[in-house]
């Protein structure tokens, strides 16, 4: 039992995350000090949020490259109902928000309905909700919020960043239902062998509908905290982060095969990530120079991850 | 007969010049324009009261060495290199700046407000910008002023309030003037055209491209303007869209704007490769040693730019002129080195200079 606890993979993870924090905080006095970490929280909020449902997504062996538009067109819009449309900036919110749901819906009825490979599917509706994202806003970007909207993405609650109650509120949630619940164990057994886990009695489809809806509803939970951080609403928002995301939660031990990871390990990769291009920022070194440290780092975790598999004969 | 004609031709100049003035053209943003007159007599100068920031007990740091950090839209283009080594250029001069650039290595807002983000908490003195978005980067540089750091902005400006001081490289309705005329001189007074940007919603190419759709209804009213597309200041991309306007629009498309310094030599490579040169003109805004090759061959006739090295160089003499006080909100002009004395326009900003048409008389003579 130690010893499988000692060579699981999210605690070399975390033991390697440790050894980074302690490393940055020497190289900068700025690093480890409250209000840095609390600020970085709020930063790495709307990544965390989208990575807790591609871990599922993945869990499954699948892929939701969509993200990032789903995020985008939520985010346009919220700013088009609450403007153009003339909604209550609430009810906006809530219309946008349903709006990138469906569209998490939309992925799922394609994988499952027709069989398309998700990432082949994700890829084309990662086109299709940007090209709407562009379409609607007829590239205009929408601002003037009320002040109320920013407490999103810029207030406080007991000290806190708002935006990270929400991660942490997610994150248990999240956790909670892959390791602890029928429909995580449903997720796994996906992930491992779809066919067994179909003539085993699960609904392999139903399953993989709501993973790919809830990977839309945190997206466009993350939008909104998006535009109420930087108060304005653009059509390339978004652009890119699915990266950052798959990155993340590949790095915190996820099988990008299926069938593997934890939300905890998640929450380690997003951390270690974000710990190093904050802490290596504040010790001087220039942006190339984070992009190829991260490069290598996820490299080496891969690579450890293999090495820890062979010698416990596979798993 | 005749007097039907010119009836007719009245009657559509007076339809099509609201139409096109009401429309709009995709690309331009919501703001009201400022054409300038036709023949170029000069704007009179509205005096407008100051409207930029100022930072929260900031320290006295007026002749102490500050360290400076330089945040673009991007690194790794000609351009932002050149408004670099202008900056490292004034540092070096003025011998109390110690400044160096950094930023995404794409034009991302979110990266470039996790990059402003660590580096008012690693502390430095003072934060040189050229915006991604001007509404979204306002908060993080409003986060720096409450810090007491002092923020400049130069080439592309965030709302007035979030930072000290701009330096404007060209006016908006100038460059407009200049791309226009240039365009018109080109293709003819009812000459079709498309437009290649950057995003729909970076600011410059967005003010840039109103402005010239309300010069172009008030003075070329007979230009038509086709189509405008993203291409995110990518060279790829920028080549893509080119091509694809010329084989889209055919014999109808006489001209196109590259918008930005990338999307100008791409569209000239694309009207070159589709050996178009002559009856298509390629006229925008670029760094001469990316267009040199064609304007040699003759492919494009006017280049339209600013000196991006004075840019930067301006920026950082600005800095240090806010920070030893000698630049106070109320001024009418800044001392920028070698540049001379700059004016003060719009309440807050600096005016670099009108900007400069290369062509192959000149184009030699600049080398960046």
């Amino acid at each position: 039992m130690s010893r499988t606890f000692l060579f699981r993979y999210e605690t070399v993870l975390a033991l390697l995350t440790v050894l980074a924090l302690a490393t940055l905080a020497m190289l900068s006095a700025k690093f480890f000090t409250t209000e840095n970490l609390l600020n970085q929280g709020r930063l790495m909020s709307e990544v965390g949020l989208i990575m807790l449902a591609m871990t599922f997504v993945i869990v499954t062996g699948g892929i939701d490259l969509s993200v990032g538009s789903i995020l985008g067109m939520t985010a346009i819009l919220l700013g088009v109902f609450w403007q153009k449309v003339g909604m209550p900036l609430p009810a906006a919110i809530v219309a946008a928000m349903l709006c990138g749901t469906l569209a998490g819906l939309g992925n799922g009825l394609i994988i499952t309905r027709f069989k398309v490979p998700p990432l082949i599917a994700t890829l084309a509706t990662l086109a299709l909700y940007r090209g709407l994202a562009e379409g609607i806003s007829q590239a205009r970007s929408v601002r003037g919020y009320p002040e109320w909207f920013f407490f999103f993405g810029q207030g406080e609650v007991l000290g806190v960043p708002v935006q990270l109650w929400i991660l942490v509120i997610c994150t248990v949630i999240a956790a909670v239902i892959l390791a602890r619940t029928p429909f995580g164990r449903a997720t796994y057994a996906i992930g491992a062998n779809e066919t067994a886990a179909h003539f085993s009695g699960i609904r392999v489809d139903a399953t993989k509908l709501w993973i790919y809806t809830a990977a839309g509803f945190l997206a466009s939970l993350a939008a909104v905290i998006f535009v109420s951080r930087v108060t304005t609403t653009r059509s390339d928002m978004g652009t890119g982060i699915e990266l950052d995301v798959i990155t993340g939660v590949v790095l915190g031990g996820t099988s990008i095969f299926g069938g593997k990871g934890t939300i905890i390990g998640t929450v380690i990769g997003l951390v270690l990530i974000q710990a190093l291009k904050n802490g290596l920022a504040l010790s001087g070194v220039k942006g190339d120079g984070t992009i190829v440290v991260i490069g290598v780092v996820l490299i080496g975790a891969v690579l450890a991850g293999a090495l820890l598999d062979r010698d416990r004969g596979g798993s | 007969m005749n007097r039907l004609t010119l009836t007719i031709a009245l009657g559509f100049g007076l339809m099509a010049g609201p139409a096109m003035a009401a429309s709009g053209w995709t690309g331009g943003d919501d703001l009201p324009t400022s054409p300038l007159a036709c023949d170029g007599t000069p704007a009179a100068a509205a005096a407008k009261p100051y409207d930029g920031g100022s930072p929260t007990n900031a320290p006295n740091r007026a002749g102490k060495k500050i360290t400076v950090v330089d945040i673009p839209k991007l690194i790794g283009i000609g351009y932002f290199n050149a408004t670099s080594k202008g900056i490292a250029d004034a540092a070096k001069e003025l011998g109390n700046v110690d400044a160096k650039t950094d930023g995404p290595t794409k034009a991302n807002i979110d990266e470039q407000i996790t990059f402003i983000d660590n580096y008012i908490t690693s502390g430095v003195d003072g934060i040189l910008f050229a915006a991604n978005d001007p509404v979204a980067i306002a908060p993080v540089l409003k986060k720096a002023l409450s810090k007491g750091i002092n923020v400049v902005g130069y080439d592309a400006n965030s709302s007035p309030d979030a930072r000290q001081w701009f330096v404007n490289q060209a006016q908006f309705n100038g460059i407009a003037k200049s791309l226009i005329d240039n365009m018109a001189k080109e293709i003819g007074e009812d000459g079709s055209f498309a437009i290649v940007t950057s995003t729909f919603t970076t600011p410059n190419q967005a003010r840039w491209i109103a402005e010239m759709a309300a010069y172009q209804a008030k003075c070329h009213p007979k230009m038509k303007w086709l189509e405008t597309v993203e291409a995110q200041e990518d060279n790829t991309l920028s080549f893509n869209q080119a091509t694809t306007l010329i084989n889209k629009y055919g014999d109808q498309l006489k001209g196109i704007f590259g918008m930005t310094s990338v999307a100008t030599p791409a569209s000239a490579e694309a009207v070159t490769q589709t050996k178009k040169c002559g009856s298509i003109a390629v006229v925008g805004l670029a760094t001469p040693n990316a267009m040199k090759p064609y304007v040699k061959s003759g492919c494009v006739k006017s280049v339209v730019l600013w000196n991006p090295v004075d840019l930067g160089y301006a920026a950082a003499h600005v800095l240090r002129a806010v920070v030893d006080g000698t630049l106070k909100p109320g001024a009418t002009s800044v001392k920028a080195g070698k540049l001379g004395d700059l004016q003060v326009i719009n309440g807050s900003e600096i005016l670099l200079g009108a900007p400069t048409t290369f062509s192959k008389d000149n184009i030699n003579n600049f080398d960046f």
